[in-house]
């Protein structure tokens, strides 16, 4: 269903955008420069907007969120539907509608539809339990979208297990064993994936992988493949934001200032774009705009990881009253999204930290550890482990982090200070300038610290 | 329901924190998603799906034979802003085998360029009419490189920059396609012949006829479910001296042909290996229109993709699923008609070695194996699938749609021309299996899709100019061929008896006996019902294209027949 009228509505949804983003500002000033949770985040329903008339600003993005490209999967379900209303036992169109609502999920970080990606697939496997490889490809991804990697796995290696020559079942053993960190195992399945089909499903997570091993440029090669690869404005999205990302995590702001303006253009709905140009317009010292950007993302969509993110901007600045109250807001997000049978550990731990419950971060970044050894689990649990004064654990768990040769600033910086915190005076400072040099502006918070860190240790 | 509340409640209770600590404008939430990178698994990737292939002699070209291949199904019209490029990080391939050890000893490479103008300033394809191929108005185009192989020899490049005939945009900003057509349909030395572009999509059936598979029924069919669709099209047209073995279409006139899409081969294992090298991947494959669920096993049915065809015959299941096809079984528990006795040696001879009786077939004729080329030395030959094609079958002056099947030699499966009605070939040789000689009469009518929406030109590169209308407006499709192109093949018309007869003694196939060739034809049927599902499966595998609207339109061509489902080339007992 691409048309041209896709590209007017396109502009139509920027032009609210800008008005909303209007009203965000206002709402900053009137409101003390707080922005609670927004009313809705289901651009499927249209009756919120008329349910909570004090969110106007909030629904005319969300509405703009849905309208304005999530096209290809919306047309997917769209006719996945009108053909099982006719042929209701089509069990392939069952699983590819379940796929399709998982990549609505994906695209619009929206989590209601994983109920109606669980209920097609089963339907499908119910129709044709045997052999039926794409209905556990589908399982294994919502699995995955779950949090639940030891399952997506499981899921995908029975599929494989019926079309060894299935890409896709490869992709989502890719992502798990990626977030289980079982690096060899996804490598050797990222790796399968592109034997089979290269194009951008492969292209993208084997730039993931070749990420966290440290190949930046090879990465960046491959992601740009992808988006040479990209039809649908979304997956163009993708790409821009993940080459936005290698960019910055590479310390070259401008070319991820780029990339994010890029994706923005082709999909001004996808989201993690704002959070990339709001985390560079910081960088570059345009503060106002940053704050801008980080209260509207998180009115759009709360969540505890953008909250956080906020809140260290508003620290950085010392608006500490406001960054608490960020802090607290992130607190409510992740007990609400535990409480709707979320899992995830690693950003409730990430949120006790912010909150200064040092014992409850460590104990549930070690949970999240019991159940994957993925870098980030890794260092966030040394990072913990520090602020809870066990260097000498936190240590272990810092060079896990680093294990792959992940080229990550934080990493560096996490293990820099527990070295520090250790009295090794040169290895902290060889992590700390290596952190320095990978991306001085990591973090608002961090930076400054290491900064100030490196000047007492002196150059080595 | 359980868990929404318990949510409400925790978020007001969470709340209260909050609000306690003096913050304002909140409201009822919901959840977000779990946190971690999310990447594409079923993104669209429409440019490198292979969707069909035919060949056959050139009506009007005595001596030359014509390859099309087209890819990116469900084309819309209105497609923008970049409409439908070919991919330029692909290879798109046309082989053939002329001396049957299933390796080619041609191969034509097509690879892609873009000449992207836009800039950051417009999303535009062009900005005012585009009156010629090279219009500077038209701001996004493609070129593209044809490059030979033969008998293993390093590829020469015959054409450089040749122009892509571009998307169709509509009338205001094209007014005359059929220039633009014109202009992208090159000459080159030897008098090959090559096009690249837009084309409407010459394949017509109804797809709901595979319904059955998932337990529908017939009762709406005769809508041409491709109508309206465009896609990318490769012609090519060569002498047959140059494809034949030997250099001699005489004594060697049976060619194989198949098609593949190739990316360059990734790898991340190793840290001293660069990415790519000259290695290639075969990502899509596509030879007869009927593989994937009748040669290959549920469980392969993306292996088939992958092989090349000299690994076909070394798959046990692909040889188990040709002997013993699901199909016949499936009409059998559906309409109770008995599936023919396996193992099903004829569907051996029809996909893995041409009609031949130097294969110990069953059917009891030399049509299309590479095994009857008289340089062909029978201990290279290696079964493979492919689109067979014997280039001396005399070019029949009015095609019947049903092919070989309809008594008309030239037609599939001996190669396969724009105008055979695949579906109904199947559908009809079903209904007249040579084992029962009942009718289905759920199938009778076939698809009741006899043609194609729009006719096909009487030159190179034959098929129909893009549609522009909206698929599913009703309106109709407006493209059509050309003014000077009359239909090469008036679709429903049945030569008569004596002609076909004829034809089958200038075929040197005098021994065949209708039971043989009516038993031929139902191998074909079966193969090609599946084929269609194979068909549809790999559409519906595109993400953005996944599934096909049926029903959402209704037939706006009126195309005719649909009311004569027992129209005398339907008639599966027609001697030959």
């Amino acid at each position: 269903m691409r048309s041209t009228e896709t590209s007017a509505s396109r502009r139509s949804s920027l032009i609210r955008r800008v008005v909303f983003v209007g009203v965000a500002a206002l709402v900053l000033l009137v409101g003390g420069g707080i922005v609670g949770l927004r009313a809705t985040s289901h651009p499927s329903s249209g009756d919120d907007a008329t349910r909570n008339p004090a969110a106007a600003g909030g629904n005319a993005a969300a509405a703009g969120r849905a309208q304005s490209v999530t096209v290809a999967s919306d047309t997917a379900i769209a006719r996945a539907q009108q053909r099982l209303r006719q042929v209701p036992g089509d069990w392939v169109t069952w699983a590819a509608l379940g796929s399709a609502y998982l990549e609505r999920a994906r695209v619009t970080a929206d989590p209601t539809y994983y109920p109606k990606a669980e209920g097609a697939l089963d339907k499908s496997m119910s129709l044709r339990s045997r052999d039926n490889a794409d209905a556990l490809t589908g399982l294994g991804a919502l699995s995955n979208a779950r949090h639940d990697f030891s399952d997506g796995a499981k899921r995908a290696r029975q599929a494989l297990a019926v079309d060894p020559y299935d890409a896709e079942a490869y992709g989502v053993l890719t992502d798990a064993l990626t977030q289980l960190g079982d690096a060899a195992g996804a490598t050797d399945a990222v790796q399968h994936m592109l034997d089979l089909r290269p194009g951008l499903s492969a292209y993208t997570r084997a730039s993931y992988d070749l990420e966290l091993h440290g190949r930046i440029a090879d990465a960046e090669t491959l992601m740009a493949q992808a988006l040479q690869d990209s039809v649908d404005p979304a997956d163009i999205a993708f790409c821009r934001y993940q080459l936005g990302e290698l960019a910055w995590q590479d310390g070259r702001i401008a070319d991820a200032d780029r990339e994010y303006a890029a994706g923005v253009a082709a999909d001004p709905a996808y989201l993690p774009l704002r959070e990339g140009q709001a985390k560079v317009a910081a960088a570059q010292g345009q503060t106002d705009a940053a704050l801008r950007g980080y209260a509207e993302l998180t009115q759009v969509y709360p969540s505890p990881a953008y909250f956080l993110e906020y809140s260290d901007l508003l620290r950085s600045v010392g608006r500490t009253t406001q960054a608490d109250a960020q802090v607290a807001l992130a607190a409510a997000a992740q007990q609400l999204f535990t409480a709707n049978g979320g899992n995830d550990d690693l950003t409730g731990g990430a949120v006790a930290l912010a909150q200064g419950r040092v014992a409850d971060a460590v104990r549930l970044a070690s949970k999240e550890w019991q159940r994957r050894h993925f870098a980030d689990v890794a260092d966030a649990l040394a990072w913990a482990l520090h602020a809870d004064g066990k260097d000498s654990a936190a240590l272990t768990y810092a060079r896990q982090a680093g294990a792959l040769g992940a080229r990550n600033a934080k990493y560096a910086f996490h293990l820099g200070m527990i070295e520090l915190g250790l009295h090794n005076t040169t290895a902290a400072r060889a992590d700390l300038e290596r952190a320095r040099e990978i991306n001085p502006n990591f973090s608002p918070v961090d930076a400054p610290v290491l900064r100030s860190e490196l000047d007492r240790l002196g150059s080595s | 329901m359980t868990t929404r509340r318990r949510a409400v409640a925790a978020f007001c209770a969470a709340a209260g924190v909050v609000l306690a600590a003096g913050l304002t404008g909140l409201g009822p939430s919901s959840a977000v998603a779990s946190s971690h990178r999310e990447a594409p698994l079923t993104a669209a990737d429409p440019a490198i799906d292979n969707t069909d292939l035919y060949a056959f002699a050139s009506p009007d070209r005595p001596g030359y034979v014509t390859f099309i291949a087209n890819w990116i199904p469900f084309e819309e019209p209105n497609g923008g802003p970049n409409f439908y490029p070919f991919a330029t990080d692909a290879a798109y391939n046309i082989y053939v085998d002329s001396d049957g050890d299933a390796k080619p000893n041609a191969t034509f490479r097509f690879t892609f360029h873009n000449i992207d103008k836009r800039g950051n300033n417009t999303f535009l394809y062009n900005n005012g009419p585009v009156t010629s191929i090279d219009d500077e108005n038209l701001l996004f185009r493609q070129t593209y490189t044809l490059q030979s192989s033969f008998n293993g020899a390093p590829f020469k490049t015959r054409i450089a920059n040749a122009p892509v005939a571009p998307s169709r945009v509509g009338p205001a900003s094209m007014p005359d396609y059929q220039k633009l057509r014109d202009q992208a349909s090159v000459t080159l030395p030897g008098g090959w012949k090559t096009f690249a572009g837009q084309a409407d999509d010459p394949f017509f059936l109804d797809l709901r006829v595979f319904d059955l598979l998932y337990g529908g029924d017939l009762s709406e069919v005769g809508q041409d479910t491709l109508a309206g669709y465009n896609v990318n099209t490769i012609a090519l047209q060569v002498p047959f001296h140059d494809v034949a073995l030997n250099g001699d279409a005489k004594r060697n006139p049976v060619i194989g042909v198949w098609t593949t899409t190739d990316r360059a081969k990734v790898r991340v294992t190793g840290k001293t290996v660069p990415l790519t090298g000259q290695d290639r991947v075969q990502v899509s494959r596509l030879g007869n229109p009927l593989v994937n669920e009748v040669v290959v096993p549920a469980g392969l049915k993306d292996a088939f993709n992958s092989l090349s065809p000299d690994k076909d015959a070394s798959i046990p299941q692909v040889v188990a699923r040709v002997t013993d096809p699901e199909v016949p079984h499936l009409i059998e528990s559906i309409y109770g008609i008995p599936a023919p006795a396996t193992p099903r040696n004829d569907l051996v001879e029809i996909f893995l070695t041409g009609i031949t009786t130097k294969a110990n077939g069953p059917i009891k004729a030399d049509l299309n194996s590479q095994l009857n080329n008289k340089d062909v030395r029978a201990n290279t030959f290696r079964p493979s699938e492919m689109l067979r094609l014997n280039l001396s079958t005399p070019i029949t002056a009015a095609p019947n749609r049903l092919g070989v099947l309809g008594g008309d030699l030239q037609g599939f499966p001996n190669g396969r021309r724009l105008t055979d009605d695949v579906v109904d070939i199947e559908l009809q040789a079903l209904e007249g299996a040579a084992q029962t000689g009942k009718l289905v009469d759920a199938l009778a009518a076939g698809d009741q899709v006899d043609a194609n929406d729009n006719p096909f030109s009487d030159s190179f590169p034959y098929v129909a100019l893009p549609n522009t209308g909206a698929v599913n407006g009703g309106g109709g499709t407006g493209a059509g061929a050309s003014a000077q192109g009359s239909s090469d093949g008036h679709p429903g018309e049945s030569a008569p008896p004596s002609t076909e007869t004829g034809a089958l003694k200038d075929q040197g196939l005098g021994s065949v006996t209708g039971m043989a060739l009516t038993a031929s034809g139902t191998a074909g049927a079966a193969a090609l019902l599946v084929g269609g599902v194979w068909w549809w499966r790999r559409r519906s595998r595109i993400g953005e294209q996944a599934l096909i609207a049926a029903g959402a339109s209704h037939d706006p061509h009126g195309n005719g027949d649909h009311g004569h489902p027992h129209g005398p080339d339907s008639d599966p007992t027609l001697p030959l």
